[in-house]
């Protein structure tokens, strides 16, 4: 029992990083029906600006949103300068643009940070290791029902549930909400209402990076450092949230984080031999098969439908 | 008072040129339709105006040029196009498509909500399905809502592609029957290009004709119904 809410709480906590990256991906997708290959990436160096603000002894908790409005920028640029005048062109092309981006964002790291993990005192980092959000020293655990949960779990959980709750109000409550939900539906007709549609694409792209920053931010606390390949699995995961959960479904794409988080950490856990810690990844993608071919769009998307 | 003015109005798609310069004219007040048949540029002319599509020529509304303007601009402006095949944002609600045609409007939240109350008032099966997905909505339904959504935005003129598309004569008469009294009662300027020549001829003030991009003939309704040839060819009697 101990080992089993254990293993859910640090699957949920998991399941929370991959919820950040996917919401990001889901949150473009409904603007502009693209996979933006570099959210990982984009989260990445936001993660390594966080990194520098620490070391010019900037408080985590300012370092993270300094962190969300750098992502904002790489983001909103990215949209405006890369996408928008690619996607003229052809759509398909903007998916190769996201993967160019993915490799340039990667290359940048390395040129301004180096290839080694950091902090790294032979560098001369004064942080010890990279800042986790949430405190998360080996006595920060609370017990319950026997298990020892982390308190960084139970933020990381908790922060993910604030970020859905916030989002869930600006797309139902708030003028560019409505504005993005209109864009999704139905551009065209979005243009004819007199929302202007790419400045809302901007904010899209924009916003999506912030959110993907803190699992960013997040992740590297965990790892306790920060490294060019810090992402790359991460942001499989969140891909992979994603399509479970609906890429057109912000409460799915959480969903489809948690779950993920969860099958992994629960099948490594009670099936050590056969699937451990390296093959974790392949029970996920097999759930992830199993639902597709029952319900294509995932467990919250929405197949088009559109009677005239 | 002329409320807008096309000139040399020019407008296609890629290289292929759909407009040749048309010369449209709506005054204050006035329903102008625009008779033509499958691909004689109807859409085109409306997106033309409504500044989805790029173009050439001029376009004059209230006096001040606008044919270089966005399509926001010219939504602020005052022109509201109902879309051919409704247009609606099928996964949003019946409200918030309403809402969303109040999107340029800046005078609060309470006479928006005020207008919609109107528009249900006039629309009472919309009133019924306001929560409902707009997608789920029957194609009537959906023509009602796109109406109602461009009047949220209270327009000075309202632009309608082909109301009539895909609808019960019954259904198109109920709303070529609001678009008149909305025009009588509040001197609504409409722009309605149709190809049901004989719903849309019994409303206008002015009708053209279109042909392959080029307006062949303009006049009264009663003019243009009593030219054989006219008649012949587009009102079948």
């Amino acid at each position: 029992m101990e080992l089993f809410l254990q293993r859910l709480v640090d699957g949920l906590s998991e399941g929370s990083i991959y919820a950040l990256l996917a919401l990001g991906l889901v949150i473009i997708y409904r603007g502009t029906g693209h996979l933006n290959f570099a959210q990982g990436e984009m989260a990445l160096f936001s993660a390594y600006c966080v990194y520098q603000f620490g070391e010019w002894d900037i408080p985590i908790g300012i370092a993270v949103i300094m962190g969300m409005a750098v992502g904002f920028l790489i983001g909103a640029t990215a949209e405006v300068a890369l996408v928008r005048p690619i996607a003229k062109k052809s759509p398909f092309a903007v998916f190769i643009v996201t993967i160019g981006l993915f490799q340039f964002l990667n290359w940048l790291d390395g040129a301004i940070w180096g290839g080694q993990q950091l902090p790294n005192t032979g560098v001369g980092s004064k942080q010890p290791r990279f800042p986790h959000l949430f405190p998360s020293a080996d006595t920060d655990f609370v017990r319950i029902f026997g298990a020892e949960i982390t308190i960084k779990s139970l933020g990381t959980i908790g922060l993910v549930l604030v970020i859905t709750a916030a989002l869930f109000l600006v797309f139902n409550r708030t003028k560019l909400g409505l504005a993005m939900r209109a864009v999704a539906s139905n551009a065209d007709s979005a243009k004819l209402v007199g929302i202007r549609t790419s400045t809302v694409l901007m904010v899209s792209w924009g916003m999506a990076a912030a959110i993907g920053a803190l699992g960013g931010v997040v992740t590297a606390g965990n790892a306790q450092s920060v490294s060019q390949s810090l992402m790359f699995q991460v942001f499989i995961y969140a891909s992979a949230a994603a399509t479970l959960g609906g890429f057109d479904s912000p409460g799915g794409a959480v969903i489809g984080g948690l779950t993920i988080g969860v099958i992994q950490n629960l099948a490594a856990g009670y099936a050590p031999d056969w699937v451990g810690q390296e093959m974790k990844v392949g029970v996920s993608f097999l759930v992830i098969v199993a639902v597709l071919l029952f319900r294509p769009s995932g467990l919250f998307g929405t197949a088009k439908v559109e009677r005239v | 008072m002329t409320l807008l003015r096309t000139h040399a109005l020019t407008a296609g798609y890629g290289p292929v040129t759909v407009l040749h310069g048309l010369d449209i004219e709506v005054a204050q007040g006035e329903i102008v339709v625009v008779l033509g048949a499958n691909g004689a540029g109807k859409t085109t002319t409306m997106r033309a105006i409504s500044g989805t599509i790029p173009r050439g020529g001029t376009v004059e509304f209230e006096g001040v040029e606008v044919h270089k303007a966005g399509a926001d601009t010219i939504v602020r402006a005052g022109i509201a196009q109902v879309p051919q095949g409704r247009g609606t944002f099928p996964e949003l609600s019946v409200e918030d498509n309403l809402r969303a045609g109040a999107f340029v409007r800046t005078d609060g939240n309470s006479s928006i909500a005020a207008d919609m109350q109107r528009w249900f008032g006039v629309f009472p099966r919309l009133a019924e399905r306001r929560s409902q997905r707009a997608g789920s909505l029957s194609g009537g339904e959906q023509q009602m809502l796109a109406i109602a959504r461009a009047l949220m935005s209270r327009p000075k003129l309202l632009l309608c592609d082909e109301p009539s598309m895909g609808l019960a004569p019954l259904i198109t008469q109920e709303l070529f029957h609001v678009i008149q009294q909305l025009n009588k009662e509040e001197g609504l300027s409409v722009l309605l290009v149709e190809q049901n020549a004989n719903l849309a001829m019994h409303m206008a003030h002015r009708v053209y004709l279109l042909e392959t991009g080029t307006i062949v003939a303009s006049g009264s309704a009663a003019e243009l119904s009593a030219d054989d040839a006219i008649r012949k060819a587009y009102l079948g009697f």
